[in-house]
Parts: structure tokens; C-alpha cells; sequence
């Protein structure tokens, strides 16, 4: 990229944003790292981050303590899908968290790709015979006979550690009351989460939600297969709907949201 | 105003990296460190809810002693002299193997081995035992 650091000062000396979102070497560890008009001489060490973070969601955690400052961050086409999905479920308004665009990672809604954290991993033995090998493509899981990919999944959701840092670190999760934490929805008090519900209503929920950032799996200690299962889930949304997640503001054919999602009215999450 | 300070997990001996968003001096949420070798961008419950003790209005800010029945704040200082005073007298009264003294996996090395020697040459106890078997 350019003249990405130019970009920035840009933005902050004209007032185009107020904070910027972007990555800085910290202790050894690139960081997220708000850059503002008071440590302008900081922007040199501006950088782009082998490790992605979901800076649209940290940027929506600002918003929700201070709702008048501009932000902008340094993202891809994922993150920008994420800020279509959070204003079409009114956690942000539109264009008030600007990106400043880098080159993007593989994903089935765009393909050209450069994310070195989503290149395909090696797994062991025994997860690759009874369990997923998580970097397949949803058109070779279904090449499996029902009951093979049902066992299959089987095994998968129950090495749950029920962490939740699937829902913690996905930047289109945001409900005050999750339904995963809703003890008349999911059993509470065991680990594996109730096997397969956990797993099923957070796919639920994501249908016509879910950007495949691919955090999520990224996240999960267990490497269970979670993008694949999200994958799947909006393939079905856009056969069933012709609905692309995160690339309009268009509101999705069907919103599955926690009971008193912020700013969401008539949400239906009991129902699921 | 707003920053991401890398830290180490408090809850067990494990030590994963995880990362505190601060915004105007209060703690946000927390996220992995996906760069920390211990923990490569995971945690685990505990991990993921650290800003949640910190934040707690119960989470004890100040020592405090109970003096007849009831809590006291009070000054470092006094709090240690208390303890002293009473781990003195439990001795006197009931001879050193009275007291125990757990340990912890959320302590370095070294405060470890300085909780040992304070059970061994100041108590005058084997009684040590860490948190770890719990
Ligand atoms: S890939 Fe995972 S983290 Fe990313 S939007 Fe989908 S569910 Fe959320
Ligand atoms: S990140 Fe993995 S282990 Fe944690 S709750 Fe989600 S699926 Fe379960
Ligand atoms: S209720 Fe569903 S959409 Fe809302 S935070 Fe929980 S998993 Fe995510």
C-alpha cells in the first residue's frame, strides 16, 4: 500500500476521523493501536498486521461509549462487510467508521487473496478420519453420506470448551442477551455446551449475519469447524434468498438476534 | 485515550497473552493476544471475561481486617502487622504446624520460593502446598 501512513494524517488533519484504528509494534506483538491527532508523530510506526483483529468491532465498542467521535480503520473487504452488517442491524450508522482498504483475504465473496492467517492447516490423523478437515470446501463435505457428516459434526461440536470466543471475537455478534447463555434455550452448567444445539443456534444465527472473517475459527481452541458450518449456512440464505451478506445495506431475509439486541426491535431470538 | 495493553492471564499458571481494551482508563473487554506463544489467539472463559473481576464492585480494592465481627479498611501497613500478630500468637499458642501456606500458580518462581522459605525458616512448617492441586 502506498501512502497509507499519508492517508491517515490526512484523515485526522482534516477532521475526517478523530481516531484511527490501525496496527503498531507493541512489546514485540503488533497490536490495534488508536492513532489520533495527539500522537501524530506515532503514525510512522503505522503498520499492517500479520494478525487480524476485528478493529470494526473494537471501533463499535468505542462508538457505543463515545457515539460522536469518526473512526477509521485499517481493513479489508471483510471488515468492510462487517460495517455493512453492523449498520443494517443499527449498532453503527453508516460511514461512521471509514476504512482504509488493504489488499484482501480468500473468501467464496471475494477471491483475490493475500491473508497469511487463513492459509489451510495441517491436522492430525484422528481429526481428519472421524472429524473435519476444517480448510474443505462445503461442496466436499456434502459428499458425505448424511450419517457420516452428522457423526462427523458430532465429533466436532462436543470437544467444546464452551469459551465462547467465537461469539466474543466475531465483529457481527453483539447481542446484550445471547441466546447461547439463555438457560431455556441451551442447557447451562456442562461442558460440551448441549451437543448439537450450541453449535446450531449460533449457525442459525448467522445466517444472513456471518461475513466469513473467519475469526471465529481462528478463535476456537478446539479448531472446530465453524466457518465451514457458517459457509453453508449463508450458501442456503443465498439459494434459498439471493441475499449477500455484508454487501448492501439491505436487510436480511431473516434476523436472528439474542433477546434485547441493542437497537433491535421485534428481534425473535426465543424462537429458534 | 484509547489503548490495547498486552497482558498475561491472572486466573491460572498457564499465562496466556491476553489484551485489555482500555478506553479513558477503564477496561472495556479483553481478547487474545494473537501473537502470544502460550496461547496462539485462544483463551478460555476465565481469560475472556478478565475485565469482568476488574471491573466487579466487589472485587476487594484496599485490605481490610475484621476487627470484632466486622471489616475494617485499613493501611497496608496494618493489615501485615494484623497478620503478623496473629500468626505469632496461633504459633505460640499451637506450635508452627498450625499453619499452612498455600501457594500460587499466578506468582513468579521466585515469589514462590520466597512463600516457601517464609513457611520453612520463619514459620518453622513443611506445610506448603499450591494452588495448582486444588
Ligand atoms: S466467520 Fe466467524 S467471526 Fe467472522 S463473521 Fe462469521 S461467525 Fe463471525
Ligand atoms: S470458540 Fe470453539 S470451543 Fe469456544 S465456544 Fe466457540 S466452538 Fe466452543
Ligand atoms: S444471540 Fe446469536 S447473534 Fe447474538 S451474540 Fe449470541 S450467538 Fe451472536
Amino acid at each position: 500500500m502506498p501512502d497509507m501512513k499519508a492517508t491517515v494524517r490526512e484523515w485526522l488533519d482534516t477532521g475526517k476521523v478523530d481516531l484511527f484504528l490501525g496496527y503498531k509494534q507493541v512489546e514485540g506483538h503488533p497490536l490495534p493501536y488508536a492513532f489520533d491527532r495527539d500522537n501524530l508523530e506515532e503514525l510512522q510506526d503505522l503498520m499492517e498486521s500479520p494478525a487480524r483483529y476485528p478493529l470494526e468491532k473494537l471501533g463499535a465498542g468505542i462508538l457505543a461509549v463515545q457515539p460522536n467521535l469518526k473512526i477509521g480503520i485499517l481493513g479489508r473487504d471483510c471488515n468492510r462487510r462487517a460495517l455493512n452488517v453492523l449498520a443494517v442491524h443499527q449498532q453503527i450508522t453508516p460511514g461512521q467508521i471509514e476504512v482504509l482498504e488493504l489488499k484482501c483475504c480468500p473468501s467464496p465473496l471475494h477471491k483475490h487473496a493475500d491473508c497469511s492467517s487463513l492459509e489451510p492447516r495441517t491436522y492430525g490423523p484422528v481429526k481428519l478420519e472421524v472429524g473435519i478437515d476444517n480448510s474443505m470446501p462445503t461442496a466436499r463435505m456434502e459428499q458425505f453420506d448424511q450419517r457420516t457428516r452428522f457423526d462427523k459434526w458430532l465429533y466436532e461440536f462436543q470437544k467444546c470448551l464452551k469459551c465462547y470466543g467465537c461469539r466474543d471475537i466475531c465483529p457481527v455478534c453483539f447481542c446484550k442477551e445471547c441466546s447461547l447463555e439463555h438457560a431455556d434455550l441451551v442447557e447451562t452448567g456442562g461442558v460440551p455446551p448441549e451437543v448439537p444445539l450450541f453449535h446450531l443456534i449460533r449457525a442459525v444465527h448467522m445466517a444472513g449475519r456471518c461475513i466469513d472473517c473467519g475469526l471465529c475459527e481462528d478463535a476456537c481452541p478446539v479448531d472446530i469447524p465453524l466457518r465451514l458450518l457458517y459457509r453453508k449456512v449463508n450458501e442456503i440464505v443465498k439459494d434459498l434468498f439471493g441475499y449477500e451478506t455484508g454487501l448492501s445495506l439491505e436487510q436480511p431475509p431473516l434476523s436472528i438476534l439474542g433477546e434485547c439486541a441493542p437497537g433491535v426491535t421485534g428481534s425473535h431470538g426465543a424462537a429458534v | 485515550m484509547y489503548k490495547l495493553v498486552p497482558s498475561v492471564c491472572s486466573y491460572c499458571g498457564t499465562g496466556c497473552g491476553v489484551l485489555f481494551e482500555v478506553l479513558d482508563g477503564r477496561i472495556l473487554g479483553t481478547l487474545p493476544l494473537k501473537t502470544h506463544p502460550v496461547n496462539e489467539g485462544k483463551l478460555c472463559i476465565k481469560g475472556w471475561n478478565l475485565h469482568e473481576y476488574v471491573n466487579s464492585f466487589m472485587r476487594l480494592q484496599a485490605p481490610r481486617v475484621r476487627i470484632n465481627g466486622r471489616l475494617h479498611q485499613v493501611t497496608w501497613d496494618r493489615a501485615i502487622q494484623f497478620a503478623a500478630d496473629r500468626l505469632k500468637k496461633v504459633i505460640a499458642e499451637h506450635g508452627p504446624d498450625s499453619v499452612g501456606v498455600l501457594a500460587s500458580a499466578k506468582i513468579t518462581n521466585e515469589e514462590n520460593y520466597l512463600l516457601q522459605k517464609f513457611a520453612r525458616a520463619a514459620v518453622g512448617t513443611n506445610n506448603v502446598d499450591h494452588c495448582a492441586r486444588l
